[in-house]
């Protein structure tokens, strides 16, 4: 992770791998012959790779400071409509996945203008495309849950295995190489961070605004139909994936959000976050085998690591203070004099 | 209402001794005397850099004023930075910035301070409203309490906020009234209504501290009038015993004549105008026409609300043009579109240097560069060794501190060097024009000559600078023109031996053919 901002691989930086190997430990002496096998490592890693990549749907918007809540509901209709496709319309496989994919854009395209053109906060403009998503993919799906297509090719989409791991992994790796390549090495990511930073500052420094923003959401639906795709290949369509992983995933891009570059959504501290909670939960699972171990560990998890990490940097809070201290204290006049006796020292 | 009474006794509001705030190195207030009987209006005037901000804040507690000295409110000692001991002694602060919550009513802005009236918990709305009309008629106010504050004249707003302030508190009285430039942003005929309600105030016996820029007002409701400069209090008189040139005289100083424009040996060369302004009309700006050439240095004054702060801002495209053209070298820039002004060559750097100038989350090396991300993109990256070695060149160039910034957020610098960091971001593009407000706001003195160097340095090669500034100093230092403007329009221009501090505030200050003394 050699990244351009501060690579400070400290440990304060990168507390979720301390954290990952501790859980590894600590449930590899206490359940050694179910957790230490190779089969708990594909199955994690496959099991979580749609989860990862719904996280990475919500990070590229995030970098610029839009929500899209939008991606639980695309999640849903991208299975179901790629199943119907080729079951119920005859279609080939490869049209049904390029028709989904181009069907899930266009729900962004359509976020993008209400909050582009119309000025709609983007947490409200994407929850209203999520429930009209829902509607969308009750119509397309009939009201009911459609059988999975029959066929080999279809199976092998995802399941196929390298090197033990079903494929869907190297999918993933294959995503969020993209999306890394696009955050942090091109002028693109700069603007969408630019974005998330100061949106006005932006528009002031000459960064399309609208556009990016407006991209960032067809990039998050296009990520979230992809998802869809793969996720109707591992196990069928679902009508209720999607919702259920949407808070999860917010929860991976915030803890991730504190690893590696601190203070700033990045792919590879997101993944982290995924893989380190779906590692945690997993080592529970096995020792307890509860209900709801898995939402509880989520939530304590997101909760303590967000804390920690602003406590300990403790800065973003201190700019806001100071900002407010300044409107109210020094409208202007004098303000030279003021900074003089700051910053004299040095 | 006593006149200038010397020996404070117990009924003055305020009685300010020899007070003196020293910041590190410099004085900013240098053995204050002043007194205000209860009742009094007392005007405070002084330029940017005088000292009543630094006094007001003395007064309210935030700053701790030198040892010796003593302030006196209402015959009590003050006990200095204590904002809380400065409310029970009975200080009423209003700021220029009233603090109100436009889309909340009258009523709830006044309870957000005073506490909402709630029987089991549920707000009592009948009391709420009643106590909102009581604090409303105190400043002779009659309006609706459920009306929004976004409803109401900017005077009005700022009676709900002097309401607020004298808000009824049975155990401490409020004594004096301090009111920090009210009618910055009024317009003339709002003016009249603000002076009633500081007349109504003053009536009821509290004593008003009335900061400002304005003389008229001065003339017309205070009975005092106190000057400062330097730190230094001038003058105490009584309004009745001077006219309006002595106090510019008072205020400005006749030394200050003297100061000759250091820029002025670079005469502007006279050929084809790069950015051309007609007509522009926008927030507090009333038709603007102006031109820029190259190697010129144009500077824009005026006092709060003249359009000062407005105009760049509005020539680049970063606020709303209402009407008007603006042309780059012929080609006319669209008004609001930043970046097709940025393509033609124009760079803009708001006095609203947190938000609206950098990005605080950024590091030093990305709020440098997004200016101009096409150099170090060569397909599939962006060439991190190019754009370090450029960021790492105006660090040095500029002087940066520290050294090593490039990897740092940009808010973890000093407001000097985050604005010279702002600096590079434009100068990279070597701009034909550069739009700048407030250049040296919030900038330590050694990075405002620096920055001011540049400025210079950027004409010298050819481009046209305009500043806008309310330190007159900076302008008559750096401008060979400075457009004057009042009530968004341009009132004077001065040019050559015109260019100097007190001549730039004597003509903010002048009042123009209408409401001629």
């Amino acid at each position: 992770m050699n990244t351009l901002r501060r690579s400070n691989l400290g440990p304060q930086t990168i507390s979720g791998l301390y954290l990952w190997a501790l859980f590894i430990i600590i449930f590899g002496f206490w359940t050694p012959d179910l957790f230490l096998t190779s089969a708990t490592v594909h199955s994690v890693a496959s099991s979580q790779a749609i989860a990862a990549m719904l996280a990475l749907a919500l990070l590229v918007p995030l970098t610029a400071g839009v929500y899209d809540l939008s991606v639980g509901a695309v999640i849903n209709l991208s299975t179901v409509l790629v199943v119907v496709m080729q079951t119920k319309h005859q279609q080939s496989m490869w049209t049904s996945i390029v028709v989904t994919v181009v069907a899930c854009a266009a729900i962004g395209a359509v976020s993008g203008i209400i909050v582009v053109k119309l000025k709609v906060n983007s947490f409200v403009a994407t929850l209203g495309m999520a429930t009209i998503t829902s509607a969308v993919q009750l119509i397309v799906s009939d009201q009911t849950q459609p059988l999975p297509p029959i066929n080999a090719a279809w199976t092998n989409l995802t399941q196929r295995t390298v090197f033990g791991f079903q494929i869907v992994v190297v999918y993933l790796i294959v995503l969020a190489l993209i999306v890394w390549w696009v955050l942090d090495h091109t002028p693109v990511g700069r603007y969408l961070y630019a974005i998330g930073g100061s949106p006005e500052a932006a528009r002031l420094t000459g960064v399309a605004v609208g556009r990016w923003t407006w991209l960032s959401l067809i990039a998050s639906s296009t990520l979230a139909g992809v998802a869809g795709v793969f996720y109707a290949s591992l196990s069928g369509p679902s009508l209720t994936y999607g919702q259920a992983l949407l808070l999860p995933a917010f929860a991976a891009v915030f803890l991730g959000s504190t690893q590696f570059t601190p203070g700033r959504a990045n792919v590879w501290g997101t993944l982290l976050a995924v893989y380190v909670l779906a590692t945690g939960v997993q080592g529970l699972q096995f020792v307890t085998g509860v209900l709801w171990l898995n939402s509880m560990f989520n939530g304590v998890a997101l909760i303590a690591a967000v804390s920690f990490a602003v406590w300990r940097q403790g800065r973003p809070t201190k700019v806001h203070q100071t900002r407010d201290a300044e409107v109210h204290e020094a409208p202007r006049a004098d303000g030279d004099l003021q900074a003089v006796g700051q910053n004299a020292p040095g | 209402m006593s006149s200038l009474a010397t020996a404070p006794c117990r009924e003055d509001a305020l009685a300010v001794r020899g007070v003196s705030k020293t910041f590190v190195a410099t004085v900013a207030l240098a053995g204050v005397d002043l007194t205000i009987g209860a009742g009094e209006v007392h005007a405070l005037l002084g330029e940017n850099g005088s000292g009543k901000s630094t006094l007001i804040k003395i007064l309210s507690g935030y700053h701790q004023p030198d040892p010796e000295g003593e302030v006196l409110v209402g015959g009590q000692r003050l006990d200095a930075g204590s904002p809380d001991a400065s409310y029970r002694l009975g200080c009423r602060f209003v700021h220029q910035d009233l603090g109100l919550v436009e889309s909340n009513s009258i009523a709830d802005n006044l309870a957000l301070v005073a506490g909402f009236p709630t029987r089991l918990g549920t707000v009592r709305r009948q009391r709420l409203r009643r106590g909102a009309r009581e604090d409303l008629a105190r400043v002779g106010l009659d309006l609706d309490p459920a009306r929004l504050v976004q409803t109401l004249s900017p005077a009005e707003r700022t009676g709900v906020a002097v309401a607020r302030a004298l808000h009824e508190d049975p155990t401490t009285p409020a004594r004096l009234l301090v009111l920090d430039e009210p009618t910055a942003t009024l317009p003339d005929r709002e003016v009249e209504r603000l002076l009633q309600i500081v007349r109504t105030v003053a009536a009821r016996g509290v004593g008003v501290l009335y900061v400002t820029h304005r003389l008229d007002e001065v003339f017309q409701v205070a009975d005092n009038i106190t000057v400062l400069r330097d730190g230094q209090r001038v003058a105490t008189v009584p309004t009745t015993s001077v006219d309006r040139a002595g106090l510019i005289n008072l205020l400005v100083g006749a030394e200050f004549d003297e100061i000759q424009s250091a820029s002025a040996a670079l005469p502007p060369e006279h050929d084809a105008p790069l950015l051309v302004a007609d007509d522009v009309r926008g927030q507090h700006l009333d038709g603007v026409s102006l031109q820029i050439r190259p190697g010129d240095v144009v500077g824009i004054a005026g006092i709060t609300g003249s359009g000062r702060e407005t105009l760049l801002s509005v020539l680049f495209g970063a606020q709303a043009r209402a009407g008007g053209s603006v042309s780059m070298r012929g080609v006319q820039l669209p008004p609001g579109r930043p970046g097709r002004a940025m393509r033609e060559g124009v760079a803009y750097l708001s006095a609203d240097r947190k938000t609206l100038g950098g990005f605080l989350s950024l590091s030093t090396r990305e709020n440098v560069s997004i200016s101009d991300l096409g150099r170090f993109w060569r397909f599939p990256k962006l060439s991190r060794r190019r754009e370090g070695r450029e960021v790492a060149e105006w660090i040095e160039r500029l002087d940066v501190r520290p050294r090593a910034a490039a990897p740092l957020p940009l808010a973890a610098l000093s407001g000097g060097n985050q604005q010279k960091v702002l600096f590079a971001k434009w100068l990279r593009r070597s701009p034909q024009v550069l739009l700048i407000d407030e250049p040296t706001q919030g900038v330590d003195v050694g990075a405002k000559a620096e920055l001011h160097l540049e400025l210079l340095r950027a004409a010298r090669d050819g481009a046209g600078v305009a500043i806008s500034s309310s330190d007159t100093d900076e302008l008559a230092a750096l401008c060979h023109r400075v457009f004057v403007l009042q009530e968004g329009r341009i009132s004077d221009s001065l040019t050559g031996s015109r260019v100097t501090a007190a001549e730039i505030s004597r003509a903010c200050l002048a009042t123009d053919d209408r409401s001629a003394r």
